[in-house]
């Protein structure tokens, strides 16, 4: 699904992608997790062509992301992605904000995207606030109705960049119900956090990255048990003594 | 004799009018014709075309570095010399439209540049395409930040559109300046047009600061 | 229109230019010193507690900002001589624009002062400082770099204003183009020549703007 073959990435003389070749298939869910500045949000933020990639090749859904005349407008549409800080459009409520990509990239008619919206937020637990906007809603709802927004395209990946990390630590449970019943209905997923619970439970596989280099890729409970690099072992118990 | 003068400035007062009206219809058609090119020029200016962001930042820092009696004294002195023959109040507006789309330019292109980074990323991210994201997602948001500024240019149009009473347009200004020679009471002429002014600008100014303050309060509550 | 560019006559005229340059420069120095000047003041009566004086500077202010520069000149210019008040034209000219950019500067200083943090000021407050060592040693430094932006942008805006001057038969750049105009018919020459020295002008403070602004600007501690 997603094939990542000697990527690299330079911000100037910073190298933040360091031969990355990793593949992602088909319904795996894969956490990315590692030190900030490892460049694990730059890593997924090159799936959708948020940034481009300077050397290597990226493949998504058999398209070629790395090269520059490819129209991202389809592939795009098939990627859900979520940011860390929500991004959701203020003027819009919260039906408005699921359904405008459906209704101007799908050329959905308003009925059919209105009814998928209500669906979709409905899926998330927010039935009650489909008309309510952003600045009436909390973090986590926020964070929800921004999921419901990617799901409403009907996209065959998803991707999260630290979905939990602005928000206060009674809400990142309801963000994580809600993406774990997503991982568990099949959804190809690609997920840069910190949350190693989530980890646990429904990832096929972690990838630890570090200084722009992948360094371990193991399934959850190897990595956690028993990390293979010194940077892993370090990386695991800074985090985990808290 | 300060009797007499009053009088006589009372007689005057339809020709005041005239002039009114005269400061309203070319600050009015400016405004218009400015606001149209602004946009567009403020559009261009935030964009993606280096190029044009460049040659629109020269044509705004000429329009800025030099003084707006300057440019209505080319606009009506030089544009003739060039095959185009320009009555006065065509000249006034030419000029007057050409320095509010500049100033509308740079409170446009702000405004855009204001809207959070995140938002455009989101949009993207939804495969909305450059034109559906300026006009659901980033125009909606930019309005807000040009609004008050916007209506703060309007008030600027209208002092400024004293300058053309140089070429002799009938405007508030001139209709005093015609007066005075008439009437050798400065002050009682030029209080009346600064009277008239006021009574045009004010509730502009007013709108303005409202405005401001709406937009604020929303802001801080997104 | 640029065929016919005549290089010769500008080098002929380029002495009266050179005058014309630096009798910009001197109007426009002189005002802006008495615009500071008067800025300060009319500050300081704005946020005085007297309710009569904070009052009257806000008239002083509001009829400055809702009339044209060109209305508050010719007030001056015809005003005084029939009070009897004879002045040479430059001096009216001066006057008009020190009252004038006065007024904004009163405006630009307040809202720098208004902006610096009540947290600073009560942080002084409790070491005991008094008023004019807040004043001193808290709040002007920090008001100063906040400040210099709009001061120089205002500095500018009186530079392009001091063009109206010719309007009142005052020698400078503006009038050096209508000289070349009346004299030789060369509005091309005449007025283009005036535009590129107000730019020589526009680009020397827009630069010592970004200077001192890197110089004198603190970054916020938050």
């Amino acid at each position: 699904m997603i094939s990542f073959k000697n990527v690299n990435k330079w911000y100037g003389d910073l190298h933040v992608l360091n031969n990355i070749n990793l593949e992602v298939d088909a319904g795996e869910v894969v956490v990315v997790c590692g030190p900030s500045g490892s460049g694990k949000s730059t890593l997924i933020r090159c799936i959708n062509r948020l940034e481009p990639i300077q050397k290597g090749e990226l493949v998504v859904d058999g398209m070629a992301v790395h090269d520059k005349k490819v129209n991202m407008t389809k592939i795009r549409a098939d990627i859900g992605f979520v940011f860390q800080s929500f991004n959701l459009y203020p003027h819009m409520t919260a039906l408005q904000n699921v359904t405008i990509a459906p209704i101007k990239v799908r050329k959905l008619n308003k009925k059919k995207a209105e009814e998928l919206g209500r669906e979709k937020l409905t899926r998330v637990g927010l039935k009650d606030r489909i008309n309510s906007y952003p600045a009436q809603l909390s973090g986590g709802q926020q964070q929800r109705v921004a999921i419901a927004r990617g799901l409403c395209m009907e996209p065959k990946i998803m991707l999260f960049d630290e979905p939990t990390s602005a928000l206060d630590p009674e809400m990142i449970g309801e963000v994580l119900d809600v993406m774990r019943s997503l991982a568990k209905g099949g959804m190809t997923m690609m997920v840069v956090t910190h949350e190693m619970g989530f980890a646990r439970e429904v990832a096929s596989r972690v990838v630890f990255m570090d200084e722009g280099q992948i360094v371990e890729v193991a399934p959850p409970l190897e990595f956690f048990k028993n990390p293979q690099t010194e940077r892993g072992k370090n990386f695991l118990s800074s985090i985990l003594s808290h | 004799m300060w009797g007499f003068y009053f009088d006589e400035l009372i007689r005057s007062l339809p020709f005041f009018l005239k002039g009114v009206w005269m400061t309203v219809a070319v600050s009015g058609l400016s405004l218009v014709a400015g606001s149209i090119i602004g946009f567009i020029c403020g559009i261009l200016r935030a964009g993606k075309s280096k190029i044009l962001r460049v040659i629109i930042g020269a044509w705004v820092d000429v329009v800025r570095g030099t003084p707006f009696l300057v440019q209505v004294f080319i606009v009506f002195f030089i544009l003739p010399s060039a095959g185009i023959e320009l009555k006065a109040f065509p000249a006034a507006v030419i000029a007057l439209s050409n320095l509010t789309a500049s100033f509308i330019c740079e409170i446009v292109a702000s405004g855009i540049l204001s809207v959070p980074k995140g938002q455009r990323e989101a949009a993207t991210s939804s495969g909305l395409s450059s034109y559906q994201q300026l006009r659901y997602i980033v125009m909606p948001q930019a309005m807000r930040a040009i609004m008050p500024p916007l209506v703060g240019q309007y008030v600027l149009l209208i002092k400024d559109s004293s300058v053309v009473s140089a070429i002799g347009v009938v405007d508030i200004t001139r209709v005093g300046w015609l007066t005075v020679q008439r009437i050798p009471e400065g002050i009682m002429v030029f209080g009346l047009v600064g009277i008239l002014y006021f009574c045009v600008c004010y509730p502009l100014i007013n709108l303005s600061s409202y405005l401001e303050k709406r937009m604020t309060v929303m802001t801080v509550k997104l | 229109m640029l065929e016919g560019f005549n290089f010769r006559v500008i080098l002929e005229y380029l002495p009266l230019y050179g005058e014309c340059f630096l009798a910009t420069l001197w109007l426009s120095g002189l005002s802006l010193l008495g615009a500071i000047l008067v800025g300060i003041i009319a500050c300081a009566m704005r946020l005085s507690q007297s309710r009569i004086i904070s009052k009257a500077a806000g008239v002083y202010i509001e009829s400055i900002r809702s009339t044209p520069l060109l209305a508050q000149l010719y007030f001056f210019y015809f005003g005084l001589p029939s009070l009897g008040v004879m002045l040479p034209e430059w001096v009216t000219g001066v006057i008009a624009l020190t009252l004038n950019s006065g007024a904004y500067y009163a405006e630009i200083i307040r809202s720098g002062i208004q902006a610096i943090h009540l947290g600073q000021i009560e942080a002084g407050i409790s070491s005991g400082l008094s008023y004019f060592q807040r004043m001193r040693y808290i709040i002007l430094p920090q008001a100063l770099g906040m400040t210099i932006r709009p001061m120089l942008g205002q500095a500018i805006v009186l530079v392009k204003d001091s063009s109206l001057l010719s309007l009142i038969s005052i020698v400078e750049l503006t009038r050096a183009g209508q000289t070349l105009t009346s004299e030789r018919f060369m509005p091309t020459e005449g007025f283009l020549t005036t535009a590129v020295f107000y730019l020589i002008i526009y680009y020397m403070l827009k630069a010592f703007s970004n200077w001192s602004e890197k110089r004198l600007v603190f970054k916020e501690a938050y």
